[in-house]
């Protein structure tokens, strides 16, 4: 048996060195990807390092910046030196699985390390995060996912309903001529900046080559420009990216304008959205967040932001809301503040935020399937290890009694 | 020239001794502070509503006057410019009460005193003084106001990331000159507790403003105005008088409140954890004693006065918990009481098993350097803050943050242990066959426990920030050091199952989990990034890059080889050759300690 093919084969997948090997390497990445979150945000951090199956460790990210050190390493990235724990761990227990009752704390942490390991890539994989931010009585019934945005063009004349044309932002290229059956008219996408700055005035000589001149639309109104900026960094967590497009309205081969759409516009209460003439009808267009509506809705009624008396240091924040849900006949109200989400039809509302002058409250909306697996997990492990570790101590406690 | 029956005799009484001198020494702890000629010990027990929490005018002033000059207490002949602290000593000295009496009282004269402290030399040049000082008084400052004024605008226009370091510290001389200002303007501090259910902590302003309008009483100002006569008049009388009625009217009006105050004051006064950092050294010094001679005397008077130590130790943290109202560790300052507090209790409780002095003396080592970093810690003011929302739980505080602190405590005093095995290896014959084993054993078991905590505290972590923002990992710099701290422990684990390390190999990863522990404990607060950021300071760069440097000098020594080690110089046995292999493949978990060197 222990000559057979397959035990060759996975008697070194199953090693002990193996094992310590990709604990270093994990160490390794995790420091690499610490370091790295100084320059990248967290979110690219994610992408780069802890979910890819390889990734390139510049050596510039473990020194002063201005160094500016070239080169760096190859390395596996969190998917592959996940993986190969893993298959380590699990060929371990195959190809030495005793069972014993010694053994059973051993058993029982690898298996809620396991646990933990498929909750990270349940959640890499299945988990999705949005926001929803709502003002002090207004009544909202959709969530925004706030890493990517959409350019919408809405058709207001319904006066029962607004009909909303959507186009995401990965057909938003530069040059690209966006054709949809429910427009009357055609979208050309002059310049799309994933992270703009706006600026009023003259456009100066640099920027004008590349950049288009709106003719229409706030642009005009304000005088406003944009000009592209690189994407913010994970440090600063107020910083956010501010994307901007410069659309033109094309009808019969005829320019009927071009506007400049930016996400600053929607963000700003006094904006929001602008108009889009086309013959005699008026269309109104904006650049926004995704959204994802709810078969539900959710009111504030209000939001509390407490201090500590005498400081500006924040004690409590928290939202009074009513959740309305007629496919479930729900009516009623609920009180979301730190540490005490509510959940509802899978998903997880946290108090996450504030709007200005404490006008609103914004809440992150979580769904994430495998939410449970790590409480599971830490369950098992922890006894696993109580057990292991407490016979050890046990028997140590009875040798040097009876020593 | 003793007789051996005298020496007996001595070496007999040699623990009750030690024992005796150790619990006098913390004892006096316990004695409450003399008066001078002004009843101050009275006035530091009026209450005060400062960075959100109510406390003492003793913390208030303490805290005061250590942001500003760091430091607690300064001598009047400083205050001239002739003399430095060395000289001045002898002379009167303020205490930081007394400098707060006059920087409410006589600010005109608080003002003349060099006190602010100013360390960067590109500030003193704006300031057209001489390099060398240090200490500047209000009034040479407010003379170049203007300039001072337009520096600090410019440094604020600055984006926080790309400051430079002086930039830095003249806004932090801002910070520090917003604190003296605020304590100055004695009328709009929060000094008035509330009187009735529903109201709130108020100002003598205020309180002033109600009774014009409303009629009724104002104590409190009654009080302070008298108070500030007093002390003004030089006439402690009136001083006392006013003071006590105040303390009577609150001991009526809020009993539950002075109660706390009164207790903080006295743990302000009795410097419990300084007491403890000496007690620890003088158990450090009588445990390495006993390994020049092997003496049972001197082992059980360290242990002794560790007990004492550790009881100290342990009335400070409880005290601070109930003071606060809070589980143990709320901040950089108290974690790094608590890990001293954990480093300490486990090496006794290894001293209690093996009676070698080696879990003394490095319960002593990690208590006395965890507390020396809290002390340095507790340079920047009040040590009890307020949490931000989020982290504002008891549970959670109680739970996540406690045991991961047990996790850096226990993987520092593993790691503590392999410095000690790597000392004693290469510098002395003491690290026979016997204590190899021991040593080991202990560095095994304490990883063993940092594992446990350490595991257990991350992901407790994870189930709180999936409690508060709904995700159980953000790969956040702090979530990431912890998480390298179970992998380290792990890995030292499995390598050793493996038999890839032996006792030399535990000793020496064991000190790399140092460098581990403080990447996660301070490291990560020094990248500025993430949401568990509750701590940067300049200077930790300068002692973490000197610690981690130690650190690998003694992983160096550790790797010299064997023959360069003078306990294996003296042992000089013939060893098996390092890489034997064991004939089989390891079981998943054999009971390591037990294999052979």
């Amino acid at each position: 048996m222990s000559g057979s093919p397959i035990r060759a084969l996975i008697k070194p997948l199953a090693s002990l060195r193996l094992t310590v090997a990709l604990l270093a390497c994990s160490i390794f990445l995790i420091f690499a990807g610490t370091w790295a979150q100084i320059d990248m945000g967290i979110w690219t951090t994610l992408g780069t390092y802890f979910r890819a199956f390889f990734v390139w460790i510049p050596f510039r990210i473990f020194l002063p910046r201005h160094w500016d050190v070239p080169g760096g390493i190859p390395f596996p990235g969190g998917w592959v030196i996940g993986g190969l724990l893993m298959i380590n761990l699990v060929t371990a227990h195959a190809v030495r699985f005793r069972y014993n009752r010694k053994r059973a704390g051993i058993l029982l942490i690898h298996f809620g390390l396991i646990l933990l390991l498929v909750g990270e890539l349940v959640t890499g994989l299945k988990a999705h995060e949005s926001r929803m931010s709502i003002d002090e009585g207004q009544t909202v019934d959709f969530a925004e996912d706030t890493r990517s945005v959409e350019l919408v063009i809405i058709d207001p004349s319904d006066p029962a309903r607004d009909w909303v044309v959507a186009i995401p932002e990965s057909r938003l290229h530069q040059g690209k001529l966006i054709h949809d059956t429910r427009l009357p008219f055609d979208v050309q996408v002059e310049a799309y900046f994933h992270n703009a700055e706006l600026f009023e005035g003259a456009q100066d000589v640099a920027t004008s080559a590349a950049t288009p001149v709106a003719n229409s639309g706030f642009a005009v109104e304000l005088g406003a420009h944009a000009r592209p900026r690189p994407p913010s960094s994970g440090v600063d967590q107020d910083e956010i990216d501010l994307p901007a497009a410069y659309v033109s309205v094309l009808k019969d081969g005829r320019n009927l304008g071009t506007y400049l759409a930016a996400l600053y516009f929607t963000l700003v209460p006094r904006f929001g959205l602008q108009d889009v003439q086309v013959g005699d009808k008026t269309y109104r267009m904006a650049l926004r967040y995704v959204r994802h509506y709810k078969p539900y809705s959710i009111s504030l009624l209000d939001f509390k932001h407490d201090r500590y008396l005498g400081t500006e240091t924040p004690r409590n924040f928290s939202s009074h809301i009513r959740l309305v849900d007629p496919t479930h006949n729900e009516n009623r109200e609920v009180l979301i503040y730190m540490n005490n989400p509510l959940r509802y039809r899978g998903e997880t509302f946290y108090q996450a935020s504030f709007k200005q002058g404490d006008g609103g409250t914004v809440l992150q909306v979580v769904r994430n399937p495998g939410w449970l697996l790590p409480y599971v997990a830490c369950t098992v492990g922890a006894l696993g290890m109580m057990l292991q570790f407490g016979t050890h101590l046990l028997r140590f406690i009875r040798r040097t009694r009876t020593a | 020239m003793n007789t051996p029956s005298r020496s007996a005799r001595l070496l007999r009484t040699l623990p009750w001794l030690a024992l005796a001198l150790a619990l006098l020494y913390a004892g006096a702890a316990l004695l409450p502070a003399r008066d001078g000629r002004f009843a101050l010990s009275q006035f530091a027990r009026l209450p005060i509503v400062d960075l959100g929490r109510p406390k003492p005018l003793d913390t208030f002033a303490r805290s005061t006057l250590l942001i500003v000059s760091n430091k607690q207490s300064f001598y009047l002949a400083e205050t001239d410019g002739t003399a430095d602290r060395s000289e001045a000593k002898g002379h009167a000295e303020r205490s930081a009460l007394e400098w707060l009496l006059d920087v409410m009282a006589r600010p005109e004269v608080a003002r003349g005193y060099r006190i602010v402290r100013i360390d960067h030399p590109d500030i003193k040049a704006v300031l057209g003084a001489d390099p060398e000082r240090k200490y500047f008084s209000l009034d040479e400052i407010v003379l170049r106001r203007a300039e001072i004024e337009a520096q600090i605008q410019r440094a604020n226009e600055v984006p926080a990331g790309d400051r430079n370091s002086y930039q830095r510290a003249i806004l932090e001389l801002a910070q520090h000159l917003s604190v003296y200002f605020h304590a100055e303007s004695v009328a709009e501090l929060l000094l008035v507790p509330p009187t009735a259910a529903g109201t709130e902590w108020t100002t003598i302003t205020a309180e002033r403003h109600q009774v014009d309008e409303h009629g009724g009483d104002s104590p409190a100002t009654d009080a302070y105005l008298q108070v500030m006569q007093g002390w003004r008049d030089d006439d402690p009388a009136v001083f006392a008088s006013a003071v006590a009625q105040y303390q009577q009217w609150l001991g009526t009006a809020q009993p539950r409140l002075m109660r706390k105050i009164d207790m903080e004051v006295r743990f302000n006064h009795a410097a419990i954890f300084l007491r403890a950092i000496g007690l620890y050294v003088i158990v450090f010094l009588l445990a390495a004693l006993s390994w020049l001679r092997m003496t049972p005397a001197l082992v059980k008077s360290a242990l002794w006065v560790l007990c004492v130590a550790l009881v100290l130790h342990t009335l400070g943290l409880v005290a601070r918990t109930v003071i606060q109202g809070r589980p143990p560790v709320t901040n950089l300052y108290s974690s790094a009481i608590f890990v001293g507090w954990g480093a300490a209790v486990l090496g006794l409780v290894l001293e209690r098993f093996y009676r070698n002095g080696i879990g003394a003396v490095t319960a002593a080592g990690t208590g006395f350097l965890t507390l020396l970093v809290a002390h340095n810690l507790s340079l920047d003011g009040d040590t009890m803050t307020m949490m931000q929302a989020v982290l504002d739980t008891n549970f959670w505080l109680a739970t996540h943050v406690v045991v991961i602190t047990l996790g850096y405590a226990s993987t520092f005093l593993a790691g503590f242990l392999g410095i000690l095995y790597i000392l004693r290896g290469v510098f002395t014959r003491g690290l026979g066959a016997q204590e190899q084993t021991s040593l080991t054993r202990m560095i095994y078991g304490i990883v063993c426990f940092a594992t446990l905590f350490s595991f257990v505290g991350t992901i407790l972590g994870g189930i709180w920030a999936d409690q508060s923002w709904g995700r159980f990992w953000g790969w956040d710099p702090k979530e990431n050091g912890a998480l390298l701290i179970v992998l380290w422990n792990a890995l030292v684990l499995h390598a050793r199952w493996g038999g890839m390390i032996r006792q030399r190999g535990l000793a020496v990863m064991a000190v790399a989990g140092n460098i581990v522990t403080s990447w996660s404990w301070f490291g990560t607060n020094m990248l500025g990034v993430g949401l568990h950021a509750y701590g940067f300071i300049d200077s930790a760069i300068f002692w973490m890059f000197t610690f981690v440097g130690t650190q690998l000098g003694l992983i160096g020594l550790g790797l010299l080889p064997l023959h360069r080690w003078r306990s294996m110089q003296a042992t000089s046995q013939v060893r098996a050759p390092r890489s034997v292999k064991q004939p089989t493949a390891p079981p998943l978990a054999p009971p390591a300690p037990e294999s052979p060197r």
